[in-house]
């Protein structure tokens, strides 16, 4: 863009973008590094990336082992010894149930973008293809609400979700993202694009409105609806606030980040090699789709930026 | 002839037909609204103004009565002084993390965008945190701060007394002494706490939110580089622009400024939003130092059942919020570009 550039100055952008990166992957870095370390490892820092792996006695399973007041047996000692890596994300898995958060996780995630397809879909056809008295008023109430951030509404939606009894349910979770005003703006704007000759068509082929919905437009629109789908996924698999709100107390509506954030409850360090398995382990999915569809993801991710 | 003759006798039929869809469409459009109007009224303006209503209220959940207390709540918000430090550590946040990020974010960009190799590599490892969930990577980097046995300080203390101290504490300036540096003077003490530290929590929250934030901005800045016409850097350099200070000043900066209206807008929203770092790593603490808004709805509302003084807040956040897009609509109209 700018022209002819040095081998000097292309070494310095290099450079910096390098630092740079540095600062960005450390946490990443530390996160994969630590759960594969043993407690002492990261209370020295020592053992480099992967950990020297030596066997380790599991604490918690000496003392279930043990009964109170007594010595543990040098075989017992012997069948508690494990390797670090192993002991970590087997304590992921165990202390909490983290299948359940992780099945929870995709339950929801799923649900909430099939809700939003459901009940976007036809209202973006009808406002941009069908003509009726109040169809501006319906975009207008949509551009409206476009305006409000989702935290604004959080309280009085606990609230009323409170009256009627539904916190600490799946309901709770999916119920205030069952309508994504944003993906009605964005599939109405994709409709507006397609052919007014592709509907008549259908219709003179006798199709119904609700059929053409589904069967001519939802194909047109599997672009538009591939980046909608990342931009809800990611953002719904990632959310904490609102799970947070939600679920106050039944573990078993737990979503991935509230099964890890309660690793962060007992400060002790020896927890510190789990809780970053499985902060690995729900990381992993997004980061790994990302790095096999990159353009996809940024497009989905930046889908806002359309506005 | 043939064919042209059947399509000419078709016309009128199909005529015909559409106009009956189109009287049939009518009812049709009405159930495919019905849905998302009533969920937009369920999920959107009937909380707003319940949040409206009781914001003016002293209501907790489980009671059965209210009072009413006027502007009450409103006036402890922005009288008393733990709400003014909240206030304060929010606008804080927002005007630390909103230039940083963008600043940082556009700079990435734009060595991105001159790079002619390797550009793709960058783009994907600076997209991460994006990506990642905010909540894991907020408790690595407690981790990774901690006070002792965090990755960070750590590293530091590594640093003392070598070249890395005498280069951090900047000595080699002849106006400076290195002796009081800051790096100096941790390395003799100890280094910051960090989140657990009045003075740094902040700092080390907004660093957090900044780290996040940036691979959002730069791609946003990435595609507005795109729309920048190359001829007018050829147009530049005929009337004599040549450093290249000048060729962005004169000419990317302003061709990016609806990119840059919408960068802030975003970024300004979502600052404002800040909740995981604070609720998992300070607790709003030490001193109500990272008492950021969304922080205190969840304590005071949620935690506390203060529903009536939570709502407020809420509705201090809305418009503040508000304020923040319709800045962005005005700007849109002036036009921010020079196209």
């Amino acid at each position: 863009m700018m022209g002819k550039t040095s081998p000097m100055a292309e070494a310095l952008k290099h450079a910096m973008l390098i630092v740079g990166a540095i600062i960005v992957i450390l946490p990443f870095y530390v996160m994969l590094s630590y759960s594969m370390k043993s407690p002492r490892e990261i209370d020295t820092n020592t053992g480099g990336f992967f950990g020297a792996q030596e066997p380790m006695i599991d604490e918690y399973c000496l003392k279930i082992g043990t009964p109170s007041g007594e010595v543990a047996s040098e075989e017992l000692k012997k069948s508690c010894l494990k390797t670090p890596v192993v002991f970590n994300y087997v304590t992921a898995f165990d202390k909490a149930p983290l299948i359940r958060y992780l099945l929870n996780g995709v339950f929801v995630t799923a649900s909430i973008f099939l809700i939003q397809v459901l009940v976007a879909l036809p209202c973006a056809y009808a406002l941009a293809k069908l003509r009726f008295w109040g169809r501006d008023m319906v975009f207008g109430l949509v551009l409206f609400c476009l305006l409000i951030p989702v935290h604004a509404i959080a309280l009085p939606i606990y609230l009323m979700l409170a009256k009627v009894g539904l916190i600490n349910s799946y309901a709770a979770l999916i119920i205030p993202w069952t309508i994504s005003v944003f993906g009605i703006f964005l599939m109405r704007q994709f409709f507006m694009t397609i052919p007014d000759d592709l509907i008549d068509a259908a219709r003179i082929d006798g199709m119904s409105e609700f059929s053409i919905v589904w069967k001519v437009m939802l194909p047109c629109a599997v672009p538009a609806l591939m980046a909608f789908a990342i931009f809800s996924v990611v953002a719904h698999w990632n959310d904490y606030f609102w799970p947070r709100i939600a679920i106050t107390s039944d573990r078993n509506y737990f979503t991935p980040p509230l099964g890890l954030r309660e690793f962060k409850g007992d400060a002790d360090g020896d927890i510190y090699g789990p809780m970053m398995a499985t902060a690995t382990i729900i990381v992993t999915p997004l980061i790994v789709a990302f790095l096999l569809a990159q353009r996809k993801f940024i497009e989905g991710i930046t889908l806002s930026g359309m506005k | 002839m043939t064919a042209q003759a059947v399509t000419i006798v078709q016309t009128p039929k199909q005529g015909a037909s559409l106009l009956t869809a189109r009287s049939r469409t009518r009812w049709v459009s009405y159930l495919f609204c019905l849905p998302a109007v009533a969920l937009m009224f369920i999920i959107f303006l009937v909380p707003i103004s319940v949040a409206g209503i009781l914001s003016f209220t002293d209501y907790s959940l489980g009671n059965e009565s209210f009072t009413w207390l006027g502007w009450k709540n409103y006036e402890v918000i922005f009288g008393r002084s733990s709400y003014q430090k909240m206030l304060w550590a929010t606008t804080a946040y927002v005007l630390v993390v909103v230039p940083v990020s963008i600043g940082l974010g556009l700079g990435t960009a734009l060595l991105i965008n001159s790079l002619t190799r390797f550009s793709d590599f960058y783009k994907a490892v600076y997209f991460l945190p994006v990506m990642a969930s905010f909540l894991a990577m907020a408790l690595v980097w407690d981790l990774a701060l901690h006070p002792t046995v965090g990755v960070v300080n750590q590293t530091l203390a590594r640093g003392c007394g070598t070249w890395i101290e005498s280069f951090f504490g900047f000595g080699w300036l002849p106006w400076v002494d290195g002796a009081q540096s800051w790096y100096s003077t941790s390395c003799a003490d100890e280094f910051p706490l960090w989140i657990g530290d009045r003075d740094y929590a902040l700092p080390t929250i907004c660093f957090i939110g900044i780290w996040q934030a940036l691979g959002f901005n730069m791609v946003l800045y990435l595609a507005g580089l795109t729309g920048v016409p190359r001829e007018l850097y050829h147009a530049a350099a005929i009337d004599g622009v040549t450093s290249g200070w000048d060729r962005f000043r004169l000419v990317t900066w302003p061709m990016l400024g609806p990119t840059t209206v919408f960068v802030v807008t975003i970024t300004a929203i979502r600052s404002f939003q800040v909740f995981d770092t604070v609720e998992a790593l300070t607790q709003g603490g030490p001193a109500k130092a990272t008492y950021v808004m969304m922080y205190a709805i969840f304590e005071k509302a949620i935690r506390q059942n203060l529903v009536g003084f939570g709502s407020a807040i809420t509705i201090v956040f809305l418009v503040f919020v508000l304020v923040i897009t319709y800045t962005q609509r005005y700007l849109v109209e002036k036009r921010v570009h020079y196209s």
